[in-house]
């Protein structure tokens, strides 16, 4: 029985458009304009209980709305969710109280109490029960050596100290979905590895599902055996994570600045053209099959080249992959 | 000729929309505040007039004095913020204030031509009040060139008193950073010490004493009570001794316990 | 509605622990709040002493009126000044969504979470004026009389809290509530004298539309056996319907806020 199922929602907003200058603004007030934007498109999955599963995308991409939504922040303009059975946005209150949410960013504690006196604070507001609270409490503090900061407020802690402590306060009331929104973000790869195995051992000792937006590939391939890729508010891939790393990581950039004019370039076994220009050559290749620095004195052998350098696969272009290969699939299905 | 005309039109033209979108520009602040003085003059009007209803005279002004006093009070009012102190506390905490010390002595002089020029433009923007006043009101403004240059010269005393003692004032910043409730207990107090509640002639003499200490009623009633006809020109040549007198002090202690206050910031750090 | 309770008063032991932290600050705080106070009073005090009356009000009975008007005013802040902040504080910054997040009423949420201290020395203020009016005043006291005197203070705070949550709403579209929330706000003024002294038109609009009357003058009516003072149980009916009405108007802020997102 799957604890989410998002059926065929979308979300479009009504933005105003509005011409610059006083003219515009008068304009705007007698004859409003709007303008569509589809931030989600149709999208449909389903969740199973105890997942962990990656939802990313780029910037704008969608996946924000497509979190709201979830969550009950925010209603979508068409479909259905159905989180733990309930429409999340009508039973807001009930919905609440099975899931945690951790805004990278944004606290959810209070700014000015000591962690220990927000907590109480959560407990109270989501009724733990003492006794459960005060084992849970012992358990997190040890896990995530939080013993020190208890009587420190939160504005007086580093970003990695905020983040477990954000953790602790998300999952102190035992939900059964957590919605991490860029936990790691600006931390260093010790706290960030610290809250990667903590957030597998709640997972893995409590069942608890986690849904993990993020733009930190190393969170991904810690955590999710699963991935889904949101693009232009579609959801262009849902599936292994190893699939992806298999298909698409291996490729990479690299990009000559060459001295002089190229004939077209015949691109070596394995490699691909991706732009050639009167000073720039910009190969794709195969790091299976081929190394850069062999790519490079064989291309060095053949043009006379200025400065060159190398591209890490990144989000966008691993999702331009994707996107290419998903319609080439469409097409050829 | 006709490139000419046209030139000439389009300039016009900007500047005509110009006029509207500098009112449009301060938006929310703007319209608030006029808005709230607009509130206060009702509420001032049938105050006043339900004192003077038993009587021609209070403290030596009839209802029409009074009231004129007090519309014209209404627009020179919001001059007399305090918020240097504010000022300076967003300064110390962003470190900008170390930058401007490196030459002490322009960043008070710049501060003071600043503040001056603003409150021209500060008079003008609030001109509607002022119009307002003498619609719905029944402000009667004097005809008298003189009254107004003499309005103009001693609010310029005035504000450059007022900016001083301000000056002083800011210096608590380099002490505390508490500065919020002094800076609203200040406020409130000027307000009332500058005869901007009720006119100092309606005050007891020790009460009026107190207030004539303090140099808040130098930017307010005696501008105002110039402009209004309450203090006659005649008695010009005092009132200005006296201004520049306050001037002229304040502006030296000002940079006595500005300069005090600095070393305490440079040998202690942040 | 137990829970809600207990965790009201969850807050306010948090909120008054974090003030007494700092108790330097904290009493300077209250000190120079009490101080803004005094040149209003003070400016009553000079003018009207030295006429018969205002209205028909003399000295002690005017600064009755304004003193209720100042404890309403003041509890008001103390209670309900978050509601200034909804845009600014939560909305802009994205920290609104936190609120909406909790198994808890976000409005709830929103007030409960910041109570201000410059508020208790304006209620403080006022409180002492009142006191001083009231002794000056022999009221010929029965246990009506202290009923309704508490049930305006009552209504009184919970009319500028209404008036608060109304204007706050507009958070929701213009993200900046503040000068909307001061515009309702700010024709509190009036109330600050015996309404008797305006035309007809603001003494409805101050019954009303916006009725702050109900803080000062119908109350101090009463007290005084003026023939304004029946209506003074009107005020915890007017207050109720204002805040009824609030509440509605929030709800419909937070079904947009829902629909557009921030």
């Amino acid at each position: 029985m799957p604890i989410i199922q998002v059926e065929n929602i979308s979300k479009v907003f009504r933005i105003s458009q509005k011409d610059p200058g006083l003219g515009g603004a008068i304009k705007a007030l007698f004859r409003p304009r709007y303008q569509d934007k589809v931030a989600v498109d149709g999208i449909n999955f389903t969740v199973e209980p105890g997942e962990v599963v990656g939802y990313i995308g780029v910037n704008g991409a969608g996946k924000s709305t497509t979190i709201k939504m979830l969550t009950g922040i925010l209603v979508p303009s068409g479909g259905q969710i159905r989180v733990l059975g309930r429409d999340p946005h009508r039973q807001r209150v009930a919905n609440a109280r099975d899931i945690g949410v951790v805004f990278g960013q944004r606290s959810q504690l209070w700014w000015d109490l000591a962690l220990i006196e927000s907590l109480n604070l959560i407990a109270k507001i989501y009724d733990v029960e003492p006794a459960r609270y005060k084992q849970l409490l012992d358990q997190f503090t040890e896990t995530l050596e939080l013993k020190e900061l208890l009587s420190v407020p939160i504005r007086n802690m580093s970003l990695g100290q905020k983040m477990r402590a954000e953790l602790v306060a998300t999952l102190i009331h035992e939900p059964k979905i957590v919605y991490l929104d860029e936990p790691t973000i600006g931390l260093d790869l010790i706290v960030k590895e610290r809250i990667r195995e903590f957030i597998k051992q709640q997972n893995r000792e409590s069942g608890t599902t986690v849904i993990l937006t993020t733009h930190d590939l190393g969170d991904i391939e810690e955590l999710c055996p699963r991935v889904m890729i949101i693009d232009a508010g579609k959801l262009i891939y849902d599936g292994p994570l190893g699939t992806i790393k298999d298909r698409f990581g291996k490729f990479r950039e690299i990009t000559f600045d060459t001295a002089g004019s190229l004939d077209p370039f015949e691109p070596p076994t394995g490699t691909q053209v991706v732009t050639q220009e009167p000073r720039k050559l910009v190969l794709r290749f195969d790091r299976t099959v081929t190394t850069a620095s062999q790519l490079a004195s064989t291309v060095m052998s053949r043009v006379e080249v200025a400065d060159f350098s190398l591209a890490e696969p990144d989000l966008s272009s691993i999702v331009k992959q994707i996107y290419g290969g998903a319609l080439q699939k469409e097409v050829s299905q | 000729m006709i490139q000419t005309l046209r030139r000439n039109v389009s300039a016009y033209n900007a500047l005509v929309t110009l006029v509207p979108k500098l009112y449009l520009v301060y938006q929310s602040v703007f319209w608030i505040q006029f808005l709230l003085q607009f509130v206060s003059m009702i509420v001032l009007v049938y105050f006043w007039r339900a004192v003077y209803l038993g009587q021609a005279t209070l403290g030596g002004l009839n209802l029409r004095q009074t009231l004129n006093y007090m519309l014209l009070v209404q627009w020179i009012l919001p001059l007399l913020d305090n918020g240097l102190i504010l000022h300076f506390g967003d300064w110390l905490r962003e470190g900008k204030l170390a930058i401007e010390l490196l030459r002490p002595l322009d960043f008070q002089s710049q501060n003071f031509v600043r503040e001056q020029t603003d409150m021209f433009f500060f008079l003008l923007q609030k001109l509607p009040l002022l119009i307002v006043a003498w619609l719905v009101f029944g402000l009667q403004l004097p005809a008298d060139p003189m009254r107004w240059v003499a309005f103009v010269v001693s609010m310029l005393l005035g504000k450059a008193i007022l900016f001083f003692f301000q000056w002083i004032f800011a210096c608590l910043a380099f002490y505390t950073t508490d500065v919020s409730g002094f800076y609203h207990a200040l406020n409130a107090a000027a307000v009332f010490l500058s005869g901007a509640l009720v006119p100092m002639a309606m005050m007891p003499g020790w009460l009026q004493r107190v207030a004539y200490s303090f140099p808040f009623a130098q930017a307010v009633s005696v501008p105002v009570s110039l402009l209004s006809g309450i203090i006659p020109l005649t008695d010009l040549p005092r009132i200005w001794l006296i201004q520049v007198v306050w001037l002229i002090g304040l502006a030296g202690v000002s940079r006595l316990v500005f300069r005090i206050a600095i070393r305490k910031v440079t040998f202690q750090g942040g | 509605m137990a829970r809600y309770l207990k965790l009201y008063l969850w807050f306010w032991a948090q909120r008054l622990k974090v003030l007494l932290e700092y108790p330097g600050s904290t009493l300077i705080g209250l000190f120079c709040q009490i101080l803004t106070q005094i040149p209003g009073i003070l400016a009553i005090w000079v003018v009207i002493r030295q006429v018969p009356g205002l209205g028909g009000w003399n000295y002690n009975e005017v600064l009755l009126i304004y003193g209720l008007l100042t404890v309403s005013m003041g509890l008001s802040f103390v209670f309900g000044q978050n509601l200034w902040f909804i845009g600014n504080g939560y909305i802009r910054p994205g920290s609104f969504d936190r609120l909406l997040l909790k198994p808890i009423d976000p409005l709830f949420m929103l007030v409960v979470e910041y109570f201000s201290w410059s508020g208790m020395g304006d209620a403080l203020m006022g409180a002492v004026v009142t006191g001083k009016a009231l002794l000056a005043l022999n009221i010929m006291w029965s246990p009506l009389k202290v009923l309704a005197l508490l049930l305006s203070v009552g209504s009184g705070t919970a009319i500028f809290i209404a008036v608060f949550l109304i204007g706050s709403v507009s958070a929701f579209w213009i993200i900046n509530s503040i000068p909307v929330t001061a515009l309702f706000y700010m024709t509190h003024i009036f109330a600050r004298y015996p309404l008797s002294i305006y035309p007809r038109g603001v003494l409805l609009l101050v019954t009303w539309l916006l009725p702050y009357g109900f803080a000062s003058y119908y109350p101090a009516s009463y007290l005084l056996g003026k023939e304004a003072g029946t209506l003074v149980w009107a005020g915890p009916l007017v207050a109720a319907t204002l805040l009824f009405i609030g509440y509605r108007v929030w709800l419909f802020g937070l079904r947009h806020y829902a629909s557009t997102g921030s």
